[in-house]
């Protein structure tokens, strides 16, 4: 019996791959991208402005303590709760199309396995975790929570931001 | 393994199935060759550095079980058990170079496909082939069982990264492609050989193995070789449209700003 499970198992796989494989290659290029033309982007002022609107509790409060209109307020606070999960969904889609950017200088030598692409590969999965987990956050406890953990005290993590910035700042500092 | 039959000259079934497997396996070892010749002729060697390491490892192993078996027939049983369970370590190279291959046009996610592999490997080999290995009372159950469940971790990878190629929509060019189609014929008849082997008796599971696991091989390098044959370029490459494509200085900049941004936000 089991040996009829492996047989069919292994079976499975070979047409599994054969079918994934098929659809991999006849896919047209990009087609799994989304439109993200107006996703948005931490280089955009107007996109950080807005974020800070929705995740503000100023207005709710002001609504609810100053104004007393408590049922205006939670109406408020459910609005921002909506904006709030469309913005973070909005910044993952954005931040997707950035992890699936292609690189146009390719080296013959493969750089896989490298320090920096580990580095890279921390950020990028920071990132996901981060936006999951504020997701999961927001959804469950409403915009105004503040349960995020930084992942400051890891070194590795620290050390790959500040190199990074550190290019940064020198690259500005070189076109200037 | 491939035990002669007892009646001298008369060809029994088991003596024409160690001819057979003998057979396929100098094919392979012909195979093999030819794909590291191809492999330096074309420069593949020098993109697919890991997998060729395996290719001349297999082709030497082979080289060195032939002289084995030639010099000395008494040693060449345990001989070859030590290089089949050698090998199947060995195989978790060929992965890692499909991993690396997949998603090394994509800087920000160079290294996702080997971390994967690292991590399945690692926790498959704790929860599914430690427990195998000790529980099992038999030496040749405990072989055909470590054999199995690796293949199938080996297959469980192959499909996490297929599945994880296709959703950022990783192009895979013909190089990538066939050495995943051939890796997967390969895991495919291990994992049915191996299964089989486990369940009949040793002299017939051992047959099977002998014929069988050579053919798996065959198969597996007659793709490779003919996937590998010239460098073929990679479709998305060939895609990227106007001003799409950046350098990876600038995709991490973008990532750690994106960071930055949910973390300060986040903080408030």
């Amino acid at each position: 019996m089991t040996t009829l499970i492996y047989a069919a198992i292994a079976i499975a796989f070979l047409l599994l791959i054969l079918v994934l494989l098929q659809k991999t290659r006849s896919r047209e290029p990009d087609a799994s991208m989304p439109d993200n033309r107006s996703a948005p982007n931490p280089g955009n002022g107007h996109w950080l402005d807005l974020s800070e609107r929705i995740f503000n509790p100023s207005d709710a409060r002001w609504l609810k303590e100053e104004l007393s209109f408590p049922k205006l307020a939670e109406a408020l606070i459910a609005e921002r709760k909506r904006l709030a999960i469309q913005w973070l969904e909005a910044l993952q889609v954005s931040f997707d199309e950035v992890a699936r950017t292609p690189e146009l200088t390719l080296s013959d030598a493969p750089e896989a396995g490298s320090d920096r692409s580990w580095q890279t590969l921390w950020l990028t999965l920071r990132f996901k975790f981060l936006v999951n987990y504020a997701l999961f956050v927001v959804r469950l406890f409403g915009p105004y929570h503040r349960l995020v953990p930084s992942f400051s005290w890891i070194p590795f993590s620290r050390r790959s931001e500040d190199r990074f910035r550190r290019t940064a700042m020198a690259n500005s500092r070189s076109s200037d | 393994m491939g035990e002669r039959g007892s009646c001298g000259a008369c060809p029994s079934r088991a003596g024409s199935m160690h001819i057979l497997g003998m057979v396929i396996s100098f094919c392979v070892f012909l195979l093999g060759g030819l794909l590291i010749l191809r492999g330096a002729a074309s420069k593949l060697i020098r993109l697919f550095p890991l997998f060729y390491s395996y290719i001349i490892y297999d082709f030497c192993g082979s080289l060195g079980m032939y002289l084995i078996y030639w010099r000395d027939p008494h040693l060449y049983p345990s001989a070859y058990w030590i290089y089949y369970l050698v090998s199947i370590l060995v195989e978790f190279a060929v992965l890692v170079e499909i991993s690396d291959q997949i998603f090394r046009i994509f800087p920000a996610i160079r290294n996702l496909g080997r971390a994967l592999t690292i991590v399945i490997s690692v926790a498959l080999g704790l929860v599914y082939i430690l427990p195998a290995i000790l529980g099992s009372t038999h030496r040749r159950q405990a072989l055909f069982d470590f054999a199995l469940r690796a293949s199938v971790t080996k297959a469980i990878i192959l499909v996490v990264l297929f599945y994880v190629a296709r959703h950022y929509g990783s192009e895979l060019g013909r190089n990538v492609a066939g050495l995943m189609f051939g890796f997967a014929i390969y895991l495919a008849i291990n994992i049915a050989i191996n299964a089989i082997g486990k369940a009949f008796k040793p002299a017939l599971g051992a047959n099977i193995l002998w014929v069988m696991s050579p053919l798996a091989s065959m198969l597996c390098l007659l793709v490779w070789t003919l996937s590998l044959w010239k460098l073929a370029p990679i479709p998305s490459v060939h895609t990227i449209a106007p001003g799409a494509g950046r350098d990876s200085e600038a995709v991490a900049l973008e990532l750690t700003r994106f960071n930055s941004e949910l973390t300060k936000l986040l903080h408030k």
